[in-house]
């Protein structure tokens, strides 16, 4: 029986290693050499790339990505909260539809929900056409409008992770609290969000890395305008700079490493990656 | 000495989707007093105490506590304390803050009132709240012998001392009124006795009234000063331990408080009742002469004697050894009794009995009423 359940674990691992792994060290080795794109013919080990690191653009560009992540999280924590709790607490039955149709439109394609976003920041656009408005509402390659790209695309992470952390929170403790002589506002402040800490720690983290790391939302939003990592590395690969590329990706990778190690420090239970 | 009264429930009922729980339920309850709230799962029992605690509405009836009317009041705003069932222990809290939580969330005015504190500069009472907190959940962890345990996490104590812990964090508060919501019913047996012992020694030490939830006869006979008997949302009966062990009203209370034996009789007569063929004198019952009466006697109550000085004699089925005694079950000509002597008897021995007659408790026959 075990045995079987070996054999059909196989497949995956195999695909692990050749899809993921031996890419992962051929990245680190491009990092540290000069090629053209993947040929190593006339290809020689050297720091190059590291010079590049200090370039304006691409410490604007990490700037960027922290400052947009930061901002997309602290806005999908507060509003999804909200929307998680105030699920949670509703007498509605059920709850589950409620997610289900939060969760709906991450059904449809990223980059299709992209690009009709970035018809709405549009001068013309279909809400003009119907309600016959001229105006210049056009907010498509701010930051605005990417930032509400990358809530609108990531706060459902945050509303699940966090109505998952609550739905966990034992009622008895609820009433524990008023039995104790705290006010429902003290109650929230004192326990429930105290005991939601890690559905929140899993939302951040969530919707922090792929904000960070992500290049379509900047890239259709931004109208170019906007220069997150994620964008640097994907023109990188795209004008065959394979080696610049792959040390960003991997310092990238590290950036991920690093917060994920934070928070196993910080959650030994491993519950918040659950 | 003249009893204050606490608590007063009048009229109180309350439905659940159309179904009555607790149906015109009256109680009173008086200050210092240990009363239980005895009887099986879905009686009505909890949803009583929590209609007390202020967890529940209550859909008609007033609950009355200290003289004022406290329906519409919110858990957080009554005088009341509760231990829950599960303990409800704060998981993110250790056993100190835990124990503290109640006192630190309170406002310093009311702590200044609480530990009779002399009014002074602001600093200063923070400092001396500071210190009189630490000391009272010393002393409530002291008193529920868990010194020494402060640092702890919640996840790290046993059943039993998660019980502790949610009694100091009851009890620190200093409430008039503490409720226990079966408390007791996840610790094994040995430990369970401990905690009842534990239980009633506390409360006549703190002078708080005990509410207690429980389903298990046995406890609410050890700790209680008074037992409601309840079932189906309706007061069976009220009345001291000994009142309701020996004088059930009903077969329900009678079958529901220990083991026992219910023959059908006759009362013929004062101090004369008929039953499984033979007279018997009995003491202390008024009821019609030949009305037919339900006749309760324990187990314990039946003399076992010689046969020929028996009233009744009848064979052994059945002869369990419980450790001090032995349960007999034993058939009389087509009656079968529960019996307990100290005497072993095997199966197929005959057995002859007496009954004194003050053990012969009589009760109206239901649906006769």
């Amino acid at each position: 029986m075990n045995k079987g359940f070996k054999i059909f674990a196989k497949p995956y691992i195999v695909w692990l290693a050749l899809l993921a792994i031996l890419p992962m060290f051929v990245m680190i080795v491009l990092a540290f050499m000069y090629s053209e794109g993947l040929s190593f013919e006339e290809a020689y080990f050297t720091f190059f790339q590291f010079q590049m690191l200090g370039e304006y653009s691409i410490l604007t560009a990490f700037f960027n990505s922290f400052l947009y992540a930061t901002i997309t999280t602290v806005i999908s924590l507060v509003l999804g909260y909200f929307v998680a709790y105030n699920v949670h607490k509703s007498k509605f039955k059920n709850k589950f539809l409620i997610l289900t149709i939060l969760i709906l439109p991450m059904w449809s394609n990223l980059l299709l929900r992209i690009e009709a976003l970035g018809n709405l920041m549009e001068p013309n656009n279909i809400i003009t056409q119907w309600l016959n408005i001229n105006g210049d509402l056009s907010i498509k390659g701010t930051m605005p409008a990417v930032i509400i790209g990358l809530v609108l695309t990531y706060m459902p992470f945050m509303i699940l992770s966090v109505y998952t952390a609550l739905e966990k929170i034992d009622y008895s403790l609820e009433e524990a609290a008023l039995d104790l002589g705290l006010t429902p506002m003290q109650k929230f402040w004192k326990v429930i969000f105290p005991l939601s800490l890690k559905g929140v720690a899993t939302g951040s983290i969530l919707v922090f890395l792929p904000s960070m790391s992500g290049f379509a939302i900047p890239e259709f939003l931004g109208s170019g305008n906007i220069l997150l990592i994620g964008n640097v590395i994907e023109a990188a690969f795209r004008n065959m700079d394979y080696n610049l590329g792959s040390l960003l990706s991997v310092i990238l990778l590290f950036v991920i490493l690093g917060a994920l190690i934070i928070v196993s420090k910080v959650d030994k239970e491993g519950e918040t990656l659950l | 000495m003249e009893k204050k009264v606490i608590i007063e429930l009048n009229h109180i009922t309350k439905s659940f989707d159309d179904e009555v729980v607790v149906d015109d339920l009256n109680l009173t309850i008086y200050e210092n007093e240990f009363i239980t709230l005895l009887g099986p799962s879905g009686c009505g029992k909890t949803t009583t105490l929590r209609m007390i605690g202020g967890f529940v509405d209550v859909d008609q009836g007033e609950v009355v506590i200290n003289g004022k009317i406290m329906n519409d009041l919110p858990p957080y705003a009554r005088p009341i304390n509760t231990v829950f069932q599960k303990y409800a222990l704060f998981p993110h809290l250790n056993v100190y803050e835990n124990v503290a939580f109640g006192l630190r969330n309170k406002s310093d005015d009311y702590l200044v009132d609480f530990f009779h504190l002399e009014k002074a500069e602001p600093k200063v009472l923070k400092k001396q709240i500071q210190e009189k907190i630490d000391t009272a959940v010393k002393d409530a962890l002291r008193l529920v012998k868990l010194s020494g345990f402060e640092n702890r996490k919640i996840n790290q104590i046993s059943g039993g001392q998660a019980q502790r812990v949610a009694l100091a964090r009851a009890i620190i508060n200093r409430p008039k009124i503490l409720l226990l919501d079966e408390p007791l019913a996840a610790l094994d047996l040995k430990l369970r006795q401990n905690m009842q012992y534990e239980l009633k020694e506390m409360q006549k030490k703190l002078g708080i009234t005990f509410i207690f939830v429980t389903h298990d006869q046995e406890e609410a006979m050890t700790m209680s000063d008074r037992i409601v008997v309840m079932k189906d949302g309706v007061i069976q009966q009220l009345g001291t331990p000994k009142d309701i062990y020996n004088e059930p009203v009903n077969r329900y209370v009678a079958t529901f408080i220990g083991e026992t034996n219910i023959i059908p009789g006759v009362y013929l007569k004062k101090n004369l009742v008929h039953f499984m063929g033979t007279d018997f004198e009995c003491t202390g019952y008024t009821f019609n002469d030949n009305e037919e009466v339900d006749v309760v006697i324990r187990p314990e109550d039946f003399d076992v004697v010689d046969i020929k000085d028996a009233k009744l004699v009848g064979k052994v089925t059945e002869s369990i050894f419980k450790g001090v005694h032995n349960e007999l079950t034993v058939d009389f000509s087509g009656t079968e009794l529960f019996i307990n002597t100290y005497e072993s008897y095997n199966v197929g021995d005959s057995l002859g009995i007496k009954v004194d007659p003050y053990e012969i408790h009589l009760m109206r026959v239901e649906g006769h009423e």
